[in-house]
């Protein structure tokens, strides 16, 4: 029997891919990840977990490590081996950590000699390090070859401003108490009334919040629980429904409490 | 189109809509990404092959308006219709993509109707023109013929330009999506709207998309020739689509062997935008990818090469040129295992130990740029080499000065591959930023090589005397599977390269202005990549051959559709004298 011609050219093309994807899967695999947020305000932290949070920043989030080397000589940007050590001595008047953190913050007002000013700046989109991941950034370059002294007033209270055009780098802590809000939800607020939240409540009145923390951010959460009408109406849903006394009705905590009980909605 | 334009005409209340609208909407049973990715990757296919195909449609249409030679007319006449059949498949998946970006990704959409809300309309007039001018173009053939024949080029000239126009609308939104320009730190507009569609990455993309364009529409069309030769019942039939399938893939390797220098130039504008981005591009998360891009183009490169050797079977006369074949198998093979070499490994610990690093001690200084530049000009001048002994495979030159015009021609090839080689060599000497600079100077030698060679070549063989026609149907049938196999693999191509364009923003919509805050944000490995791109491409193929189909039922049973037949050649084996050209039909 003749096979029709195209089926022979079907069979001839998923062979060509089948192999190119065949190829592409047996190759490593390496994801692309948004990194995480470091916090540390506030916090008690010793010397040695900064140096070891910084490290992590080195290689992850600050992708320093793409120019940089430790201990090795790169053509892109100098070896970093030493560096606490080495800081101190290369501005007059300036000391290691002053130097790193204008380094950081400023890459292009010093240049060692023999490279390209390419640099970023740290602070600024697209690494955007937050104060808390700079501190501890500083401390862990001072420990190469120095000792980390560096203290989170060092670094400009400017410095680390989040992203523009509506993204925002920094992913926002809710303080509250999940579990205190899942009580709001079905108590207090009364939420459970028109909402489905995961396995609560399965009221078909208003939207389903079952993924709302997927799909939502914390500050449209905030917003639409103070101003339902002033945040829009959900397509498909009749507006002017939400009350608009929930700021009001509850106290600041139970407020925190049921964004952040929303927030693990996921 | 009408579903495109209501769609334009409600942007505003829209974008005011999607002001108050979640950032993100879940979609139903998979991340959001997936779905957008496989309807623009399928849209953008639509729309290369019916911005691609008029280019050369219309240069075929002129050569056969001033030759007199219908036969080109027809040929011209084939491939806009086949583009004409996919236009509305194209301007849907546009519009379903813009559904998906509105309903899935409201607040990223209203950040950018706030950048590019001028050029919607701009978008929207063009494709009103370029459609109406493809409509009257491919309807009008034969009423425009004759004396009336300069209106009807005029028109193919007209949508060329209305479709370039398209590409560089559109092209602007996306390239700003990776390297933002004319905005503050909020992220709001500046001034003009200029500045933003000019940015770093906006021409490098427009010529790289232009002429990969010309290449998908070259492959797509031969491999559609090849699709009807295999299914042939006549010699004639066979002829037709054997000349077909040579025209389309001739100006697939035309286009192609400049390709690679129009990527140079987008990468180097890459790194000029941002180091970080030009780094992770090549030496990050996306490192691997290049290695399977480096096989696909080997595949390419030894494809058409093959393609071409094949073709001069048919050809009486070739058998002088067949001793340089081993020759340049064995250079593209090299130039292939070079590009294809990795450099650094993904190694276990103790592997990584026995072998000194994650750098093999031998092969591992065949994975850097140098030795890379050096294997791709190297292959891109075996390619013409190829070519420019099959235009001359049945022809011989009846010039006095043919020995000189030789030599020059030689001279020419040995010193443009000595320069790609010295400098392939010197490059392992000197500092990274000098080693770019060199790769302009083996680009400039290749290039300089094949324009001398060629403008030696056309006063050389005018007039030549022929050793034979050429047998047009003739040729082996596995070399139609060959030009099925570079329009798959150009087609799988144009998928990876649209995940590194769009991989490398990573984890941002508009890299470092708006962050991809969502559960989606993560950006796939190659796999995922791989299994989705042969998804998209096997849709894409069956699409293809659906509108294909389409277009062959309504020309069915009615002698040629809109009566264009008349001008449909005869072939019987041909008996030009220039393989490049296209035989005598049958008296």
């Amino acid at each position: 029997m003749r096979l029709p011609v195209g089926v022979k050219v079907g069979v001839f093309a998923l062979v060509v891919m089948g192999t190119y994807t065949y190829y592409a899967n047996s190759i490593p695999q390496i994801q692309s990840k948004p990194p995480a947020e470091l916090s540390l305000e506030g916090g008690n932290v010793t010397p040695a977990q900064l140096v070891k949070a910084g490290e992590e920043i080195f290689k992850t989030k600050g992708t320093c490590e793409i120019c940089h080397r430790i201990g090795q000589k790169g053509t892109r940007a100098p070896d970093l081996a030493g560096v606490g050590a080495r800081a101190a001595k290369t501005k007059p008047g300036m000391s290691a950590r002053q130097y790193i953190i204008e380094s950081l913050l400023q890459p292009g007002a010093y240049l060692v000699e023999g490279y390209p000013n390419i640099m970023p700046q740290v602070d600024k989109p697209p690494i955007g390090l937050n104060r808390s991941e700079l501190w501890a950034l500083t401390a862990f370059l001072e420990s190469l070859g120095g000792t980390p002294d560096v203290k989170l007033d060092d670094i400009p209270k400017t410095a680390g401003a989040a992203a523009a055009g509506g993204g925002g780098a920094a992913e926002v802590k809710i303080p509250g108490d999940p579990k205190a809000g899942e009580a709001v939800f079905s108590g207090k607020g009364g939420c459970i009334a028109c909402h489905k939240a995961g396995k609560i409540g399965a009221s078909p009145v208003g939207p389903d919040l079952s993924q709302i923390a997927k799909i939502q951010t914390p500050e449209y959460v905030m917003k639409k629980i103070l101003d339902p009408a002033g945040s829009g109406t959900v397509a498909g849903f009749p507006k002017g429904v939400m009350p608009p006394m929930f700021g009001q009705s509850l106290t600041a905590k139970e407020y925190v409490d049921l964004v952040a009980f929303l927030m693990t909605l996921k | 189109m009408v579903l495109l334009l209501t769609v334009f005409s409600a942007l505003p209340a829209l974008a005011q809509d999607a002001a108050r609208e979640p950032a993100y909407r879940a979609f139903p049973s998979s991340g959001r990404g997936s779905p957008c990715w496989a309807i623009a990757q399928l849209h953008l296919n639509f729309a290369a092959f019916i911005l691609g195909v008029p280019i050369f449609a219309v240069i075929i249409e002129i050569i056969g308006w001033r030759t007199g030679d219908a036969r080109y007319d027809w040929l011209a006449h084939e491939f806009v219709k086949l583009i004409f059949a996919a236009f509305s498949t194209t301007a849907l998946l546009g519009a379903f993509l813009l559904f998906l970006f509105v309903g899935y990704y409201p607040k990223f959409w209203t950040y950018m109707t706030s950048i590019f809300f001028p050029t919607y309309w701009v978008y929207a007039l063009l494709f009103f023109a370029e459609t109406f001018t493809v409509y009257i173009w491919y309807y009008g053939w034969d009423w425009l013929s004759g004396s009336r024949k300069a209106i009807h080029v005029g028109l193919g000239v007209l949508s060329n330009l209305f479709g370039t126009a398209i590409l560089l609308v559109a092209n602007s939104w996306v390239t700003f999506m990776i390297s933002p320009a004319g905005i503050d730190e909020s992220g709001a507009l500046k001034g003009s709207v200029w500045a933003a569609i000019n940015n770093f990455t906006w021409m490098p993309i427009n010529i790289h998309r232009l002429i990969a364009n010309i290449v998908f529409g070259g492959t797509i069309a031969a491999a559609y020739a090849a699709f009807r030769f295999l299914g042939a019942k006549t010699d004639e039939e066979r002829a037709r689509y054997d000349w077909m399938g040579y025209i389309g893939n001739f100006v697939a390797l035309s286009a192609f062997i400049v390709l690679p220098f129009a990527g140079y130039y987008l990468g180097r504008e890459i790194y000029a935008f941002n180091q970080t981005m030009g780094i992770t591009m090549m030496g990050g998360f996306m490192s691997w990818l290049w290695i399977i891009q480096a096989i696909l183009i080997g595949v390419l490169f030894i494809g058409s090469n093959y393609y071409l050797w094949l073709g001069m079977e048919r050809i009486p006369g070739s058998e002088r040129y067949r001793r340089y074949v081993p020759m340049m198998i064995g250079i593209l093979a090299f130039g292939f295992m070079v590009w294809a070499t990795p450099r650094s490994m993904v190694i276990t610990l103790d592997e990584a130990r026995a072998m000194g690093g994650t750098h093999h001690p031998v092969l591992g200084f065949l994975g850097v740029m140098s030795a890379k530049n050096t294997a791709v000009n190297m292959m891109i001048l075996t390619t013409f080499l190829s070519f420019v002994l099959y235009r001359r495979a049945n022809r011989i030159s009846t010039r006095s000065w043919v020995g000189i015009g030789m030599l020059i021609q030689w001279v020419a090839l040995g010193l443009a591959a000595a320069v790609v080689i010295f400098y392939g060599v010197y490059g392992y000497f000197v500092e990274s930023l000098v080693r770019i600079g060199f790769s302009v100077y083996q680009v400039m030698a290749v290039l300089g090589a094949i324009v001398v060679v060629m403008a030696v070549d056309i006063p050389m063989f005018k007039g030549a005397r022929s050793t034979g026609a050429i047998r047009w149907g003739t040729i082996a049938p596995r070399s139609q599977y060959v030009l099925i196999l570079l329009a798959v693999t150009f087609t799988w191509l144009m998928g990876l390269m649209g995940f590194a364009r769009s991989g490398i923003r990573q984890h941002w919509h508009v890299y470092g202005v708006m962050r991809d805050n969502s559960v989606d944000a993560v950006t796939p490995a190659i796999g995922y990549a791989a299994n989705m791109i042969t998804a998209v491409t096997i849709a894409f193929f069956a699409l293809v051959m659906f509108v294909f189909w389409l277009g062959g039922l309504a020309e069915r049973g009615k002698a040629g559709g809109h009566g264009h037949t008349a001008a449909m050649p005869v072939f019987s084996g041909g008996s030009d004298a220039d393989p490049a050209r296209v035989p005598r039909p049958k008296s």
